[in-house]
């Protein structure tokens, strides 16, 4: 019952949050956005069509009425057909959202369980040759440009200058093995890239609880090395582990598969989005715009949650 | 040395054969700068970048970046030093001429983002937990959830081929970080015995956050402007494959983006010079903010 309220009370304050996001997409993508009257005239238009046209765009309403307009649909969750294509806003959602994720998500996964695992060892040979080793690696890592990533592991997997194994583009799930076949390449591009930084924050935390002084406590009463590092150093970093997991999540949706979808041609959320910024298709920017921003604010709903899980002392007020 | 604590004692034998001045925090963070030898690599490294900037500002070099007098995909000669690309122009001359431009991107957003962030960020500690708080971190809150390369398309279309609407998109998601971590250090710093002393004999608030309690944050600044500035470059290679980067003059994004054809057709001059310059940057740069932040943070855990 706590915690119920606790969310109702956060969803609540999250609210300002959500005005303020379609409030700035509204400015940037409507308002300043691309002005659509002409593509939808015919040839030569007179003086009455353009204005008839620009009244059934809105265009011709204040700054505040058109606002006010665009949050009402996003209340109702009235987001209309596609300007572009005619398809229903909904159904291109539907489409979309579940290719993404099936994209992102075993990247996504691995790269965090990497990171940990290997910020574990670096962590536990602190100093060591094995621990400057992989962080060395890391800075390498965070260093290679993602899209050079993507090209060289193209060229490496995908082209007949490599192992020519792996299709170079498109999307095809229609069977678990062809999933795989798809997902491969992209998969380990995206956790090449979030290797080095994920490593690098995870090691910093560990190594920060490992000069705590229960630490010492515990290692100077003999506690096995594996049981330490899991027990009193994994466990107690878990808050600053959860944070960084959770956070990423919104922003991996639809900034993470943008890229990788123009690049493999997936017809994902993030390829939807960017042609719909290019072609300044409202329906589905408020659509994705106004999703994302909900998904930002259950995010920190969700993430406080998770810090009353692993941490009982972490009160919900 | 009067005042060795405990726990440096332990490093005291190395610290001896130091000069007397570093006892300031500046003198002890350039000497242990000075002692990293990686952190020192790499400032060496974006040096040599740097100079190849200036050059290329000054005219001395890279002036024939955009001519396209040489044969298609020339092989590298003594010529072409990286071959030519689809349209037959120098490589070598574009990536150099790429310098400039990363410095560019890198240092107009690194600057203008350390300073909006310090600005805001001392003013909303400052004020924690009044009203002016609360909008600065509502700002921050806004702008870090909408998605950072939609939110780039969207300004880029909004300005509508202003040149500089990649730099200011950047700049407007990037200060948030620095901001946040200003505004940690100030709400610290407020509760110290200068900032009341500074109150008892009546300097006004604005002097107090911009005289005595912003300076103080300038180890953060320094180090967040650094990350920043890699933040930036890199940033870039992925809008100008987007086709919403740099607008006029070539850059190692841009490169990168032409290349896509040419990798396909087996040429991958342009593609892997393109990666190996700005890998050398980015790298570089890395390894000196790394050495930066051990040099600046006191309470940093030693490797």
């Amino acid at each position: 019952m706590e915690t119920f309220q606790y969310a109702i009370r956060k969803l609540i304050g999250g609210i300002p949050l959500v005005l303020g996001v379609t409030f700035i997409s509204f400015l940037l993508m409507v308002y300043f956005g691309p002005d659509k009257t002409y593509e939808l005239l015919g040839k030569n238009p007179t003086e009455e069509q353009i204005a008839e046209i620009r009244h059934e765009l809105g265009y011709d309403k204040p700054f505040l009425v058109r606002y006010g307009d665009y949050l009402k649909q996003m209340v109702t969750l009235d987001f209309g057909s596609s300007d572009s294509t005619g398809e229903p806003v909904s159904k291109i959602l539907a489409r979309t959202v579940p290719i993404s994720l099936a994209l992102i998500t075993p990247g996504f996964i691995l790269g965090n369980v990497l990171g940990i695992i290997l910020a574990l060892i670096a962590a536990y040979h602190r100093s060591g040759f094995i621990d400057k080793f992989i962080m060395g690696f890391a800075v390498v890592g965070m260093s290679i440009s993602f899209l050079i990533v993507v090209i060289a592991f193209q060229i490496i997997f995908s082209s007949s200058y490599g192992l020519n194994a792996f299709p170079v583009r498109g999307w095809n799930a229609s069977s678990f093995i062809e999933y795989l076949r798809y997902i491969t390449v992209p998969t380990l591009s995206t956790v090449f890239v979030a290797l080095g930084y994920n490593t690098r924050f995870y090691r910093a935390v560990l190594v920060e609880e490992m000069t705590r002084d229960h630490v010492r406590t515990a290692k100077a009463f003999g506690t096995r090395p594996g049981k330490l590092l899991y027990k009193n150093i994994l466990k107690n970093s878990l808050i600053p582990i959860i944070t960084r997991i959770m956070f990423s999540i919104p922003l991996v949706i639809v900034s993470g598969s943008l890229i990788i979808e123009s690049y493999f041609g997936i017809p994902g959320i993030g390829k939807v989005t960017f042609d719909a910024i290019t072609t300044g298709d409202q329906p589905v920017l408020k659509a994705v715009v106004g999703l994302t921003a909900v998904l930002f604010v259950l995010t920190l709903l969700l993430t406080d949650i998770l810090y009353r899980v692993v941490d009982p002392r972490v009160s919900l007020k | 040395m009067s005042a060795v604590t405990p726990d440096k004692a332990a490093a005291a034998p190395m610290e001896q054969a130091a000069p007397a001045h570093r006892e300031s925090l500046w003198g002890k963070a350039v000497y242990k700068l000075s002692r990293d030898r990686m952190g020192m690599i790499g400032l060496g490294i974006v040096l040599v970048y740097l100079i190849v900037a200036i050059g290329v500002w000054l005219g001395f070099w890279a002036t024939e970046w955009g001519d396209v007098e040489g044969p298609k995909w020339a092989p590298m000669s003594a010529q072409y030093p990286f071959g030519t690309n689809i349209i037959g122009q120098d490589i070598f001359q574009r990536a150099l001429y790429s310098t400039k431009t990363a410095f560019e991107v890198g240092l107009v957003v690194a600057v203008l983002s350390t300073i909006i962030g310090a600005l805001l960020g001392a003013l909303a500690g400052f004020f924690s937990g009044t009203w002016i708080d609360e909008i600065i971190l509502w700002i921050k809150g806004v702008l870090d959830s909408i998605p950072f390369y939609l939110f780039v398309a969207a300004v880029a279309f909004a300005l509508s081929g202003n040149p500089y609407a990649m730099h200011i998109a950047m700049v407007s998601t990037f200060w948030t970080t620095t901001g946040r971590l200003v505004r940690g250090e100030v709400i610290k710093l407020k509760n110290f015995e200068f900032v009341e002393a500074a109150k008892a004999i009546g300097v006004p608030q604005l002097v107090i956050i911009f005289r005595h309690i912003l300076p103080n944050t300038f180890h953060i600044l320094l180090v967040q402007a650094t990350i920043v500035f890699v933040a930036a470059i890199k940033s870039e290679v992925i809008l100008s494959f987007l086709g919403l980067g740099v607008q006029d003059g070539v850059s190692w994004g841009l490169m990168i983006a032409e290349s896509t054809q040419e990798v396909l057709a087996g040429f991958f001059n342009n593609f892997v010079w393109a990666s190996v310059f700005l890998f050398g940057l980015v790298m570089a740069f890395n390894m000196f903010s790394d050495a930066l932040q051990d040099a600046l943070d006191p309470k940093k855990v030693a490797n």
